[in-house]
């Protein structure tokens, strides 16, 4: 798998959020600078789901602007990029494009079928498997019957091998009739091919965009030298709604790990409320998390920011 | 409400009444008075701090309790030029049981088979705070600046020597009945290794606890306490 994309990968900027549409970016990010995002793709025939979600990754406008300014992405306004990449768009690249959909779209079937094809085979030994042990088992019953002489279970096996004999026959010939019947259905699609929705543009679109496409990097809420901080020491943040704070800090993968720190930024002067501290403490402790309050003491700068972990006493 | 508040007389009865029948089971019982009488002589404690004091006292049951008045560092007297009146208090006493314990720290300890009862009592700061206070990150910066590095006081450690020897005094008679040498020894390894910690700050930095007030709306006089942690120190799994 290819999976590092050329750097700097363009972060899309879409009606006031940042969007980032390609998987090898997203996994790249998240593995190589802890940038998580969150997944906010739904399946069009289900708009209302909420679990699950895939691509488009959306950023928070903090872990794009840190992206930017480590150099590892750039914005791009993705409606300008849209148009003007169509309209400069030729008709020979357009069937090239076509083309390459197609190709791709029967390689596609082509990966299904095989699939398929394995299972099929993979189902066909388990019975043939099955069939054998019972033939053996029914076997070895009759043969042990007759040494030991008792007559009627003897008298009355027969008609049970038969049974089973038949009944493994039909097993089969249904078998083999399902099986025709879908060897008949995969033959048919041979040849055509799988309807393929590419995530990204960029293969008709250009990748990099031009420099009028470019957008400066984004603005910031005022906790973002809180963010880059906790980020360079090297937790994983995320956006905190759901716990009632800032930003969640991970001590590493989300995935792998709990979170250890409800986060909250204020700003140096800023009048804090005790009862605010008092709740996220408790709130914090009560799920076996810190709260960490936190701001920049020189205005944006990253290097001077304190924190401060409240947890609750016990006593 | 930040403004100082002379004692009312209920805190003035209260510390006066345990002034005269100090208990015995303080550890140091010498100090005990004079302690009392800057208390109650310094009008410029405020009431707040006596509230908090008491509660830990006859609530918490802290002893070798003392007042500190703190002299805001430079940052914190540019923020504050408006209230120069305004003094922040803390006090410091040694809790009846060990308070916290870092994640890392209480593993240090399961793996040499030692107990948090085992370890000597440390003393604690606390920051009287009341509820409706406003503070800002500048301020509570400024107190963490004046705490102590490594949580030990220069003009505490005479007290601090004693309250050490006596717990090793105790721990020794206890190592006699059992089989307590290699615990001594664990011990001993432990204070080591936790001097080295504190200078890494690897079991967190500098620490105290935050007392608040309820004061307001139909305050029924509850104190609440937090322990708040310089910089991102882990939390504990309890």
């Amino acid at each position: 798998m290819d999976s590092d994309p050329l750097l700097p990968v363009p972060i899309s900027y879409i009606a006031g959020s940042y969007f980032l549409f390609s998987i090898d970016a997203v996994t790249y990010l998240r593995r190589e600078h802890h940038i998580c995002g969150v997944l906010s793709g739904t399946l069009p025939q289900i708009p209302q789901q909420n679990v699950f979600l895939g691509l488009p990754l959306k950023l928070m406008p903090e872990e794009a602007r840190l992206l930017v300014e480590k150099g590892v992405a750039c914005i791009v306004d993705e409606v300008k990029a849209q148009k003007e990449g169509m309209r400069a768009l030729r008709e020979a690249d357009r069937q090239k494009y076509l083309r390459e959909l197609e190709s791709q779209g029967a390689h596609a079937m082509r990966l299904q079928t095989s699939r398929k094809e394995q299972q099929r085979e993979e189902a066909l030994r388990k019975v043939e498997a099955k069939k054998a042990a019972a033939a053996a088992a029914a076997a070895k019953k009759t043969t042990a019957n007759v040494g030991s002489g008792e007559e009627q279970p003897a008298s009355a096996h027969p008609d049970d091998a038969a049974d089973e004999q038949n009944n493994q026959n039909q097993t089969s010939r249904r078998a083999s009739t399902t099986s025709n019947s879908t060897t008949s259905v995969i033959a048919a699609p041979y040849g055509t091919t799988m309807g393929i929705t590419p995530a990204t543009s960029h293969p008709p679109l250009p990748y990099a965009p031009s420099a009028a496409q470019r957008l400066p990097a984004p603005a910031v809420p005022a906790s973002y030298p809180l963010f880059a901080r906790l980020h360079a020491d090297g937790y994983y943040l995320s956006p905190g709604l759901r716990f009632g704070c800032q930003y969640l800090a991970y001590p590493g993968d989300p995935l792998r790990f709990h979170s250890h720190f409800l986060v909250v930024a204020a700003d140096w002067d800023e009048e804090l409320d005790l009862m605010a501290v008092v709740a996220g403490g408790r709130l914090g402790t009560g799920v076996k998390k810190g709260f960490l309050i936190g701001g920049a003491e020189q205005v944006d700068d990253a290097d001077s920011v304190r924190t401060f972990s409240v947890e609750w006493a016990g006593m | 409400m930040t403004s100082p508040i002379l004692p009312s007389a209920l805190t003035t009865l209260i510390s006066s009444f345990t002034r005269e029948t100090s208990p015995s089971s303080n550890p140091s019982p010498t100090h005990k008075p004079t302690q009392h009488q800057t208390l109650s002589a310094n009008p410029q404690t405020t009431a707040l701090t006596l509230q908090v004091l008491h509660n830990l006292q006859h609530q918490q049951l802290w002893t070798s309790l003392q007042i500190h008045e703190l002299h805001s560092g430079p940052s914190a007297a540019a923020a504050d030029t408006t209230d120069q009146t305004q003094k922040t208090h803390l006090i410091s006493g040694i809790p009846p049981h060990r308070l916290y314990t870092h994640p890392d720290e209480q593993f240090y300890l399961l793996e040499r088979g030692l107990r948090e009862e085992d370890l000597e009592l440390e003393r604690m700061f606390v920051l009287p705070t009341v509820q409706g206070q406003t503070w800002s990150l500048r301020r509570l910066a400024g107190v963490f600046d004046a705490l102590p590095e490594g949580q030990d006081t220069e003009g505490l450690e005479g007290e601090e020597g004693e309250e050490r020897a006596g717990n090793v005094g105790m721990e020794n008679e206890n190592s006699n009945s059992g089989s307590g040498s290699s615990k001594a020894d664990n011990l001993k390894e432990y204070y080591e290794y936790r001097k080295q910690a504190r200078m890494t700050k690897e079991w967190g930095g500098k620490r105290m606890l935050l007392a608040m007030v309820d004061r307001q709306m139909g305050g029924d006089s509850t104190v609440v306490y937090y322990v708040v942690q310089d910089g991102a120190v882990k939390p504990r799994q309890n």
